[in-house]
């Protein structure tokens, strides 16, 4: 910690001689302790920025970045206007679009309320190649005219954003 | 003024409770000697105490007091010596109490001023749906019509009232939700069967869905002659497939008609619309030359027509795109210009062709 | 004119809080206690002020007057009163309203917490209150304004979001304020004791309780929240790692690692300078939070309205707050003397393991909020960080610290017997392995870590009940000693047992969450679905009218091995004004645990049904609440009483330890 006094003499000590320490050491042990377990946390934290951070594509980065198949990560843009289908078993079907590039993406649950054909979406899932894509999260909105932040700019790179439903009041968690 | 009197009475009481401890606050300095002394005292206790509850050894319960000591100590050395009543004191306190009496009234007005309406009233709900009148706002009559339904939801009459000012304001969904009320509280109503199949067609985006389509064939099971109900089966009709169906059932529909019904014009425009789409679909199936020649054909039969007089500013502009589309400059600046004198009135409609003109590159080169 | 008087009464606010910042602070500078003692009236007008304020919104909203622009965009004359009411601060403007008012109004106890403060003390830490009141009411009434008119008036309003038309919405905000902007109490409690240069036990003392209460509200809030998002938003997820619950967890790590630090500062008079730090900190995670939810920086399923005037604003009061007060930190720290002595093994060396984990695990979530933030700003990628990030850096930070955290209470202070403390807490422990080595036997092949985790969770609540009956009944006295020592053990003791347990509790609820089951079906009435120990039967679906929506509501019967529970709603709402949709989850609680239903749509003539088995999973809020009862137990040590005539009765007052 930090002190610039001088190390004052104790009246008084307690402490046996053997196991005394200077306040040097002791502040020593203090950072030594504080070092390891910051180390041990920062050795987790890089651990798991490889393995657990998923990265947010639209349709056209996709293609241009020829993401490898099997990549976990979140894909954003409109549900294109009459593609959804439902199978059996909650299976459900719909195509992603920015206006330049779709990709097909598959689920199997229930969609959240706002999930809505020609509406901005958030998938959670595996890309698996040749435009396709297996989903386990679509995310939910919280309010009808809020568009995800990451599909607007997704949107916007591409082109096909038009302002309106972006200002509209979006919901509040304090 | 009432509102002015009321803001410089709460400025006032603010700025008198600032001042209020500049004249009857202590002159002396900060004494924390007896809060240090309290404290050490406390802390002796707890010591005392922890040592009974083996929560401290009884060597370090020493060491502890005697730190306890050196910060009594120190607290003590540490006091500032007290200011008395003097000359700087007493300057300091005519300055803070200019700063109050100046910034605290001047920054609320500035403020106040900048975002405040203190001409508006206050206008709660029931102050206004109150408030009788024969020029009543119409969406405060419709608020209290709301109002009254959610409390008597059962009265059919009320629902029957609403739900085509729901339809007129394109709240589709709760124009459905009202005629089905309606429908629901009272006797059969050939009506209001057919209004909630067109409501239920306009939710669905113009698309007649089952449930529309069994509302109106109650309809007209009800009432053979509903106009509407018919109407709409006939576009049925055309979005099954049926064309020729559709396009029958709307002339019988015309030929029933007393020739004075206000909607005939609206039906004998879908009938006009619909033998175009059947005669445009048949020039696509055209050959090549044939198709040229049938287009320029019709464009002919609409500059024709137009010539004649009218027109609004969807026909002209179709007709300028069309003859610039099929290369025939002189022609369509001649159709713009046209257009220019018969549209003259309308300010939108001059400014919409000349944009089309700009996009045509259609100018009057010499 | 009522709406007037408040937009006026706020203007008025902002004046008396520059007063507030200004006067106190001179006459600190200039050892003149009159010219001090303006910040307690200051701060109770200011207080006074913003309360009418709000009061005037309120009113707005409860009339329904449409002439103001924030009730039209947030209420509906159709409303039933309590979600009028909650719509004041559903929304940014109100709720900012809100923040100013609590700030206010803990700039206000602390002016009449007459006696228990060193009025220096009191003076500088008002002052900073001031500035924090000045910067924040300025960004209300310049960014943020809830008074801004509408003429002519609409006739109606455009309703508040449904998902926020609830009652835990109306508890939350409030909660989570006090929680957070309480911190800033010890904040300027810091700032003051940097500028006045005394920083002592006497501090540490002061500091406590207000701590204590901002962290105990703080704790409630989360809860709240996360049961909120648990039964409204129908996923049966209770914590998504959400920037926005980042912004709110952080503070309360910090919080909890402060309210330790202070103990020690209190009893040794050491650690002071990472205890100033750290109520910098605790709050600065506060304004940093406000930054995340209202400038739209972060995605979030549930963030404010983006305005990047509104964003730019608050960035300015973070920079020079956080900046401010750490300048002033780097400049006066190193003026602090050092305080007390205390052995490597001691209770004091314990609660500064607590520190480093605790500030290691804040830094964690710091890292996991604000990397992807930074990562596109610099690369222009976009990551999201979830909670598979967590469960590998925040989880396994978090596990060593609470192994270990019944060993510091059982150690002594100044110099401790890790072999005693080891001992008494064998016990425990012993317990705790056989439990989670009986769940695993019982429930093989299932996860491995939650058995361990219920065992650890376990062990807090034993090793807590153990500690307390050690120091109550030391070697077998009788029953008649043990009351009188039961009695005269101190409550913040009592509370600090409780908030150790309560956190044990959350744990073995969360631990539990592994071993949660679903399953989805479309379901046709009389069809039945079955998922962990759970079976529904659907009854019926039928239509349903509320005030302001219509409602879809399913019935269901529900089993649970072969007895029949009582019935069960889910429902799905059409929020009419905004043609919105909601999910309400039919929840039935079964002991601890809950079968939870949320319905999908109507699809092929029958509705799709995903049915939850949560076990035990109320244990996890019932945890928060033991927490938080252990910080209201220590806040009503006597010592800490507000407003006790310290000089009065000096020894009485203030005879109570700490621990």
């Amino acid at each position: 910690m930090s002190v610039a006094q001088p190390v004052r003499p104790v009246p008084a000590n307690p402490l046996p001689t053997k196991r005394r320490m200077t306040r040097k050491q002791r502040r020593l042990g203090l950072i030594a302790a504080a070092g390891a377990v910051l180390c041990f946390a920062a050795g987790l934290v890089l651990f798991a920025m490889r393995d657990s951070i998923v990265f947010f594509y639209g349709p056209t980065e996709i293609a241009e970045k020829g993401v490898a198949p099997g990549t976990r990560m979140r894909l954003g843009g409109l549900v294109e206007a009459g593609s959804v289908q439902r199978g059996p078993d909650q299976r459900i079907g719909f195509t992603v679009t920015d206006g330049n590039n779709a990709i097909k993406v598959s689920y199997k649950g229930l969609l959240p309320d706002l999930f809505r054909e020609g509406q901005g979406v958030v998938t959670e899932g595996v890309f698996e190649g040749a435009g396709s894509f297996r989903a386990d999260s679509v995310l939910a909105k919280h309010d009808e005219t809020y568009m995800p932040r990451e599909v607007a700019d997704a949107l916007k790179k591409q082109g096909h954003w038009q302002p309106g439903g972006a200002d509209a009041p979006a919901p509040a968690k304090p | 003024m009432m509102l002015w009197a009321i803001l410089a009475a709460m400025t006032g009481a603010a700025i008198f409770a600032l001042l209020w401890p500049l004249s009857h606050g202590r002159t002396q300095g900060f004494a924390d000697v007896a809060d240090a002394r309290s404290l050490y005292r406390a802390q002796l206790k707890e010591i005392d105490r922890d040592l009974a509850r083996n929560l401290i050894g009884a060597s370090e319960a020493e060491a502890a007091r005697a730190e306890a000591a050196r910060r009594l100590l120190r607290a003590a050395s540490d006091e500032a010596s007290p200011a008395g009543e003097t000359e700087p004191s007493l300057r300091r306190r005519r300055a803070s109490s200019a700063l109050m009496l100046s910034v605290v009234p001047l920054l609320a007005l500035l403020v106040y001023g900048l975002y405040g309406s203190p001409n508006l009233p206050d206008q709660p709900l029931t102050e206004r749906l109150a408030k009788a009148g024969p020029q009543q706002d119409f969406a405060v009559v419709l608020a209290r019509m709301e109002a009254h339904l959610a409390a008597n939801p059962a009265d059919a009459r009320g629902w029957s009232l609403l739900a085509p000012i729901y339809l007129r304001q394109g709240r589709f969904d709760e124009a459905a939700k009202a005629f089905a009320a309606a429908a629901r509280h009272s006797k059969p109503d050939t009506d209001l069967l057919a209004g909630l199949g067109e409501a239920r067609i306009l939710e669905a985006g113009g698309v007649v869905t089952a449930d529309a389509r069994e509302a109106l064939a109650e309809a007209v099971k009800l009432d053979p002659k509903n106009a509407r109900a018919r109407y709409y089966l006939a576009m049925a009709k055309e979005q099954d497939g049926d064309g020729d169906g559709a396009l029958s059932a709307l002339q019988q529909l015309l030929a029933d008609a007393s020739p004075d019904a206000e909607w005939a014009g609206a039906v004998r425009a879908r009938i006009e619309k619909m033998q175009g789409d059947a005669g445009r679909r048949a020039v696509a199936a055209l050959p090549e030359g044939e198709r040229q020649q049938a287009i320029k054909g019709m464009v002919d039969g609409l500059a024709a027509r137009l010539a004649e007089g009218g027109g609004t500013v969807m026909e002209w502009s179709r007709l300028i795109r069309a003859r610039s589309v099929l290369g025939e400059k002189a022609a369509a600046l001649q159709a713009v210009k046209t257009a220019r004198e018969r549209l003259a009135q309308d300010a939108a409609a001059l400014a919409a062709i000349d944009a089309l003109a700009d996009e045509l590159a259609l100018k009057e080169t010499p | 004119m009522i709406v007037e008087i408040g937009h006026y009464a706020l203007a008025l606010a902002f004046g008396v809080s520059i007063i507030q910042a200004l006067v106190p602070f001179w006459g600190l500078v200039r050892q003149d206690r009159a010219l001090a003692s303006v910040g307690s009236s200051a701060a109770l007008i200011a207080f006074a002020l913003v309360a009418l304020s709000f009061a005037a919104l309120v009113t707005a909203y409860v009339r329904s007057d449409f002439s103001v622009g924030n009730v039209v965009a947030n209420s509906h004359s159709a409303q039933p009163l309590i979600y009028k009411l909650t719509s004041v601060w559903g929304n940014h403007e109100g709720s900012m309203l809100l923040w100013v008012l609590i700030l206010t109004l803990f700039g206000a106890l602390v002016a009449i917490s007459h006696n228990s403060l060193p009025p220096r003390l009191r003076a500088g830490a008002l002052a900073a209150q001031g500035l924090v009141a000045v910067a924040f009411l300025a960004f209300t009434l310049f960014t943020s304004n809830p008074f801004e008119r509408l003429s002519p008036a609409p006739a109606e309003g455009q309703d508040l979001n449904p998902i926020l038309q609830d009652l835990g919405l109306a508890i939350h905000p409030p909660l989570l304020y006090i929680g957070y902007v309480g911190f800033s109490i010890t904040y300027a409690f810091a700032v003051a004791a940097l500028i006045d240069g005394r920083i002592d036990a006497m501090w540490a003392r002061a500091v406590r309780p207000w701590t204590l209460l901002a962290w105990t509200f703080l704790t409630l809030g989360i809860a709240m929240g996360s049961y909120w998002a648990y039964y409204e938003l129908g996923w049966g997820g209770w914590w998504f790692w959400d920037p926005v619950e980042n912004a709110s967890f952080m503070p309360w790590i910090a919080g909890t690692a402060l309210i330790h630090s202070t103990v020690v500062m209190e009893k040794r008079d050491a650690l002071k300078v990472w205890t100033i730090l750290l109520a910098i900190l605790t709050f600065s995670l506060s304004l940093l939070g406000t930054f995340i939810v209202r400038s739209g920086v972060l995605t979030s399923v549930h963030s404010f309205a983006s305005d990047p005037a509104r964003g730019v604003f608050i960035l300015l009061i973070l920079v020079f707050f956080v900046g401010g007060s750490l300048a002033l930190f780097a400049w006066r720290a190193p003026l602090l003397r050092q305080g007390g002595l205390f052995a490597p093994v001691s209770r004091e060396s314990a609660l500064v393991v607590n520190n480093i984990f605790l500030a290691t695990a804040c830094a964690t979530v710091f890292i996991g909020t604000l990397y992807p933030l930074v990562l596109e700003m610099l690369t222009g990628a976009k990551i999201s960080v979830g909670a598979p990030f967590y469960n590998a850096t925040f989880i396994p930070v978090m596990v060593p610290l609470l192994l270990i955290l019944p060993l510091g209470q059982s150690l002594a202070w100044k110099r401790g017997d890790l072999l005693g403390a080891a001992q008494r807490n064998a016990m425990a422990f012993g317990l705790a392995v056989l439990a989670a080595l009986a769940l695993i036997a019982f429930t093989k092949g299932g996860p491995v870590l939650a058995p361990l985790g219920i065992g650890l969770g376990l062990f807090l609540v034993l090793a807590a009940g153990f500690d307390l009956a050690e120091r109550i009944v030391p070697r077998a006295s009788g029953w008649r000693a043990a009351l009188s020592r039961a009695k005269g053990l101190p409550r913040s003791a009592w509370g600090a047992a409780l908030a150790h347990a309560g956190i044990g509790l959350s744990i073995i609820g969360i631990a539990a969450q592994a071993w949660s089951t679903e399953a989805i079906a479309v379901l046709k009435p009389g069809e039945r679905l079955a998922s962990g120990r759970y079976t529904i039967v659907l009854e019926s679906v039928t239509p349903r009218t509320g005030p302001n929506f219509r409602a879809e509501v399913a019935r269901f019967q529900l089993f649970s091995g072969g007895r029949e529970l009582a019935p069960l709603e889910g429902s799905k709402r059409i929020y009419t004004a905004r043609n919105m949709p909601t999910t309400e989850a039919g929840i039935r609680t079964d002991g601890l645990s809950q079968a939870y239903v949320s319905l999908g749509e109507a699809q092929d003539g029958g509705v799709a049904v995903r049915l939850y088995d949560k076990p035990l999973i109320l244990l996890i809020w019932i945890g928060s609440i033991v927490m938080a009862a252990g910080g209201v137990l220590s806040l009503s040590d006597r010592r800490f009483r507000l407003a006790v005539p310290k000089r009065a009765a000096p020894a009485t007052a203030a005879a109570q330890p700490a621990e």
